[in-house]
């Protein structure tokens, strides 16, 4: 018990004090998670608003790979992107295995589904004579894409933020095409692991006490826009 | 009688496999009213759909300046000059100037321009004091005049109003009823969806019955 207390106070020590090397760390995982969620979302609400509105063949088996997709590991997409990036695979020669982008990849491959399902439900939730009165309205079809986006921008950003939460907690695709490479391509859950496994405890509960800071501040925001969305309504 | 300033033909509509419009005509002649009647899911919202450009139709023509035109090849011109509110309209999240003001940011008009329209038009709509309230808090009989309002600014040349007094109270009712008359007017064509004919005597010209697929006409002021 003594030592988890003396673990803790050290893991908060490093917190506050403000530690070059655990800072370095956080900041890697938010810009490399930063990247992926900022470049992957306008794709992904193009595709949602593409399968809500549009009226082409093969809709429902879109969705439902999108909807499977969900759910695949994380070790999978990493160990799919290490077999394509590795110096023999089709992309060896891009030199991106061990890198931030390659990481920035295989979290864009995680968030892609969860962004567009999140993001096509909040878009058949609203009503669909918001496009219509668009439409009639003479706004131009971007335009009217772009209101209805606006309707729903409560579920449209609570689609962001639980897709950011989802990518920047993974470890498979960050351990296997990052390479855990202190200072380039180490971010927090691969420092956990490590650390976890060398006995160096108070980095890891350091580290995981900004992890679990993150998730209460993307639930409390979650919460905060549920309720400007039912004030709104 | 004038020109009519479009005349639909042909106009052909199912959904799964069931023919809800089948070759249904209709001319609309600027400064005219006409009604539409007819049973619940007989197709009349459809209708206006279609000829508001929202709805695609199996088949359809469209006369218009003369010539006659497939639809698909004129359905930009139709979107310019027709416009189609809902029986419970969309206001979009801000204020009812903001709502009122949608449609211009597509017009030609510059901003001051734009503002003196919208003030003009909240004034005309007597809306001026609740201009700067958000508008999906406002009572149905107010979101319909909003809308109203909002299509009205946009000077198209047909009006296509569905169910515009379901919901409505008395004042509301009569309110609409002075917006519709002033619309009128002005020139510009309107048709309308209901099954409270009574409410419309006085602004009707022609009142048509849809019924399995075509329009009847069955009063003709």
């Amino acid at each position: 018990m003594n030592g988890l207390i003396l673990t803790t106070q050290q893991a908060l020590q490093l917190l506050f004090t403000g530690d070059p090397e655990l800072w370095s760390i956080v900041l890697l995982s938010f810009s490399v998670s930063l990247k992926a969620i900022l470049l992957s979302t306008p794709l992904a609400f193009l595709v949602s608003f593409a399968l809500s509105h549009g009226n082409f063949p093969g809709i429902r088996i879109i969705l439902a790979v999108f909807n499977s997709l969900l759910s695949v590991p994380t070790v999978v997409i990493g160990l799919f992107l290490y077999v394509l990036l590795t110096r023999q695979g089709p992309f060896g020669d891009l030199k991106l295995l061990f890198t931030q982008t390659a990481m920035v990849i295989g979290q864009i491959i995680l968030c892609f589904p969860i962004l567009v399902a999140l993001g096509y439900a909040a878009i058949q939730a609203a009503d669909r004579r918001v496009w219509e009165t668009a439409r009639t309205l003479r706004a131009p079809p971007w335009f009217s894409m772009l209101t209805v986006f606006f309707e729903v921008r409560f579920a449209l950003l609570a689609a962001i933020i639980t897709g950011f939460g989802r990518i920047i907690s993974e470890i498979g695709i960050s351990m296997m095409i990052g390479g855990n490479i202190m200072g380039y391509t180490r971010n927090i859950t691969t420092a956990i692991a490590l650390e976890t496994s060398k006995g160096e405890f108070s980095q890891g509960i350091a580290l995981g006490l900004v992890l679990l800071l993150l998730s209460f501040l993307l639930t409390t925001l979650m919460s905060y826009l549920q309720g400007q969305k039912d004030f709104l309504e | 009688m004038n020109l009519p300033l479009f005349v639909f033909r042909g106009i052909e509509k199912s959904f799964s496999g069931k023919k809800i419009l089948c070759g249904t005509n209709l001319s609309l002649y600027p400064g005219k009213c006409i009604l539409l009647s007819g049973k619940n899911g007989v197709g009349k919202t459809t209708l206006l759909k279609i000829i508001a450009g929202l709805e695609t139709p199996e088949s359809a023509e469209i006369e218009y300046d003369g010539r006659i035109n497939d639809w698909k090849k004129i359905l930009r011109k139709v979107r310019k000059e027709i416009i189609y509110l809902h029986q419970q309209p969309i206001m979009f999240s801000s204020s009812v100037e903001s709502n009122v003001a949608y449609g211009l940011r597509f017009s030609s008009l510059n901003n001051q321009q734009r503002c003196e329209s919208v003030k003009e038009a909240i004034e005309w709509a007597g809306l001026s004091n609740v201009a700067k309230i958000q508008a999906k808090t406002l009572s149905g009989g107010v979101q319909q005049r909003v809308a109203f309002t909002r299509a009205w600014i946009l000077k198209p040349k047909v009006l296509l109003l569905d169910e515009p007094m379901s919901n409505m109270d008395y004042e509301s009712r009569k309110q609409t009823f002075l917006l519709l008359e002033k619309v009128k007017s002005t020139g510009m064509s309107l048709v309308i969806t209901s099954h409270f004919l009574n409410y419309f005597d006085d602004l009707a010209d022609q009142h048509f019955r849809l019924m399995n697929g075509v329009l009847d006409l069955t009063n003709n002021y």
